[in-house]
């Protein structure tokens, strides 16, 4: 059954009244903090001190937007969160790009060109997926210092590679599992080696699953606090920590409106990643399960 | 001169032995077929001497060339898969030509071989499309080309028309049998149907338990096969065998056969020497339904005439089968339509010993 033509089942009209109703209470229940959120970063400070949260803006400003992005002071810069965007960008793009580069050749060696020993390799790499990240944080500290990517965006992409490979791996060795084997036979027969089978029959029908792992990959990664907080500090931290900083490090009074406003910052690539290619994702979810 | 030589091929996967120890010889031009029941070993074999698995043991030859460590693409075989195996992202166009441009033949040829056997295989229309559009058929039409376009040395076919409707796949059958006598290729055709090997066939090897229970031409396999599982996978409906001890009648050796209570005896008009050896001996008679039919008064030998409880009459079309109970088992007779009416109970059959073949219960072997 393809979603475009799921049919509904009968149920008794009142029932999906009922039903519906729940449904839209639930969902009105769980974009309230949202819209808190937004209003809130539309208002001045002396309405929010009013305290009607709920309330559309009287005095409707961007201010706070601007200040979040450029001028809002975050430890003793006083440059917004922009520089931790950029930091949050340039290690989530090689990082999510290495994983899934890493992932995908993993998983078609590991099914496609197998070896003695390659399921115990496999089990291994699903051991990490699974490995509380407090654990590697002391072991991951000093090999970070002995190679001299400490508190840096190397450091981070180096990390979030390695802790990300597990799952990578995992969702392409699942899904070319099931891709035909005589496919490869027939493209080494026609003279084609392991790049050029990879490149040009497997990767080509790997689009659903490589949007799976690049949407959960980037979510993780740009949403990840604790190895940003562990491992860098200043102006190397990604987006998630610097939003914790200037959200402690006012001094004097608390900007609401300027934290929204770069907490919704903060959010928007995962947002936006999600709307773009969110159906494409659960269709992925869904193509492993699926043969052919 | 052999143009594809096994000797002595072993495969093992872990510890179970899949191919236990093969010879084949075939020289060039000639229509291989190796036939037997699933999981005998065929692909294994099929996949083996194109390169795509690892030999534990053994020589294979191309050519006089040992083969052993060369990769599948250079080998010079194409090899059409049950699945089709089409490049599923690629055009019809693309997919034929995939082999030759991973070989740098310049464009303007790639797009001219292309067009050529698109062409001889009536698919010249669809070069555009994507697998997915395609029917079965023509599936099977561009698994074809692909390995017709590169014109290969040695061609190898996996179950290539078990996936088709019964009326497509005699028509294929038919087509790459005419395929055969134009290019004058050399193929290895693996199958199940027995029917195809027969068919198609210059050279048909029987396989069983990993190991080949005969080679040799359809009509060696036919009427002189050298087992019982031979006897027995090869024709349909299959060959009927009966109990019987061999016995010297005067100077004339006969079989007896004990049928619910009766004596049969039927004249051995073989000229068989090694029967000689199994005087008083079982012997396992071999008669295929076509070796079985209606007596006729004016023509049969008295000697081989039997009188049989007909249990059932099977009309297929252009033969009639009878169902004929001995020994509480059934046996097959065939017979023409027209004769097939007005049957009684018990009819009188002839047991056609010209065409018998006799087995060693012990060995399963064929005596003589
Ligand atoms: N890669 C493999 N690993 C383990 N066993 C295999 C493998 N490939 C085939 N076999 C076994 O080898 C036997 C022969 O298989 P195959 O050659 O495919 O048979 P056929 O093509 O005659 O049906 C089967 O019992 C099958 O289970
Ligand atoms: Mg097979």
């Amino acid at each position: 059954m393809t979603n475009e033509e799921s049919e509904l089942l009968y149920t008794n009209p009142y029932w999906r009244i009922l039903i519906y109703g729940a449904l839209i209470f639930a969902a009105l229940l769980f974009l309230l903090p949202l819209y808190v959120m937004f209003t809130t970063s539309f208002k001045t400070l002396s309405e929010i001190r009013l305290g009607n949260m709920l309330s559309l803006p009287q005095a409707f400003t961007i201010q706070p937007w601007i200040d979040a992005w450029g001028e809002a002071c975050i430890g003793l810069t006083c440059k917004g969160i922009s520089g931790y965007f950029k930091n949050s960008i340039l290690m989530v793009v090689p990082a999510v790009a290495i994983s899934t580069i890493l992932g995908a050749f993993n998983g078609y060696i590991l099914t496609k060109w197998t070896f003695p020993g390659h399921k115990l390799v496999f089990g291994l790499m699903l051991f990490g997926c699974f490995i509380p990240f407090q654990v590697v944080l002391i072991p991951s500290a000093l090999i970070l210092g002995k190679m001299g990517i400490a508190n840096s965006v190397f450091g981070l992409i180096f990390i979030h590679v390695t802790y990300g490979i597990g799952f990578t791996t995992l969702f392409f060795r699942n899904y070319y599992y099931v891709f035909p084997t005589e496919l490869i036979k027939a493209a080494m027969i026609d003279g084609a080696g392991f790049f050029r089978i990879f490149f040009r029959i497997l990767l080509p029908s790997s689009g659903p699953i490589i949007v799976v792992t690049v949407i959960w990959q980037f979510t993780n990664i740009w949403n990840d606090f604790l190895f940003g907080v562990s491992f860098t500090s200043g102006a190397q931290v990604p987006i998630t920590v610097a939003l914790n900083n200037l959200a402690n490090s006012s001094t004097g009074v608390k900007e609401y409106n300027v934290h929204m406003a770069a907490a919704i910052l903060a959010a928007a690539p995962t947002l936006i990643v999600y709307i773009l290619a969110g159906k494409y994702f659960v269709r992925g979810l869904m193509a492993g399960s699926i043969k052919g | 001169m052999s143009f594809l030589e096994v000797k002595n091929l072993v495969k093992t996967f872990g510890s179970t032995e899949v191919l236990k120890g093969i010879n084949l010889n075939l020289a060039e031009g000639k229509f291989l077929v190796l036939v037997g029941p699933s999981g005998c070993g065929k692909s294994t074999l099929l996949n083996l001497i194109a390169g795509l698995n690892n030999i534990t043991a053994g020589e294979i030859l191309i050519n006089d060339k040992v083969v052993n460590n060369i990769h599948p693409g250079k080998r010079n075989i194409a090899m059409v898969f049950q699945s089709y195996a089409l490049y599923p992202n690629m055009t019809v166009g693309k997919n034929i030509s995939f082999g030759l441009e991973i070989r740098k033949v310049s464009k303007e040829q790639v797009q001219v071989k292309t067009l050529e056997v698109a062409k001889m295989l009536q698919i010249d229309h669809l070069l555009d499309r994507k697998p997915a559009q395609l029917s079965g058929g023509q599936r099977q039409r561009v698994a074809m080309g692909r390995a017709l376009v590169r014109d290969p040395d040695l061609f190898l076919f996996d179950e290539p028309l078990s996936n088709l409707d019964a009326k497509l796949r005699v028509d294929m059958r038919t087509e790459i049998k005419k395929l055969h006598q134009t290019l004058k290729a050399t193929i290895v055709y693996v199958t199940h149907d027995q029917i195809e090997a027969l068919t198609l066939a210059d050279y048909v090897a029987v396989m069983y338990g990993g190991e080949i229970q005969q080679f040799g031409s359809p009509h060696d396999i036919y009427n002189q096969p050298d087992n019982l599982f031979v006897a027995n996978f090869m024709g349909s409906p299959s060959m009927n065998f009966i109990d019987g001890t061999i016995q010297k009648d005067a100077n004339n050796l006969i079989i007896v056969i004990k049928e619910n209570g009766r004596t049969i005896q039927l004249p051995i008009t073989l000229p068989n020497t090694a029967i000689g050896n199994y005087v008083d001996k079982k012997v396992i008679l071999g008669l295929r339904p076509e070796g079985i039919n209606l007596f006729r008064d004016d023509s049969d030998d008295e000697k081989m005439g039997v009188d049989c409880k007909i249990e059932v009459i099977e009309p297929t079309g252009a033969d009639t089968y009878a169902v004929l109970s001995f020994n509480n088992e059934e046996i097959l007779a065939r017979m023409r339509p027209e004769r097939a009416i007005d049957l009684k109970e018990t009819e009188k059959f002839t047991f056609n010993m010209n065409k018998a073949v006799f087995f060693d219960p012990e060995t399963e072997q064929r005596i003589g």
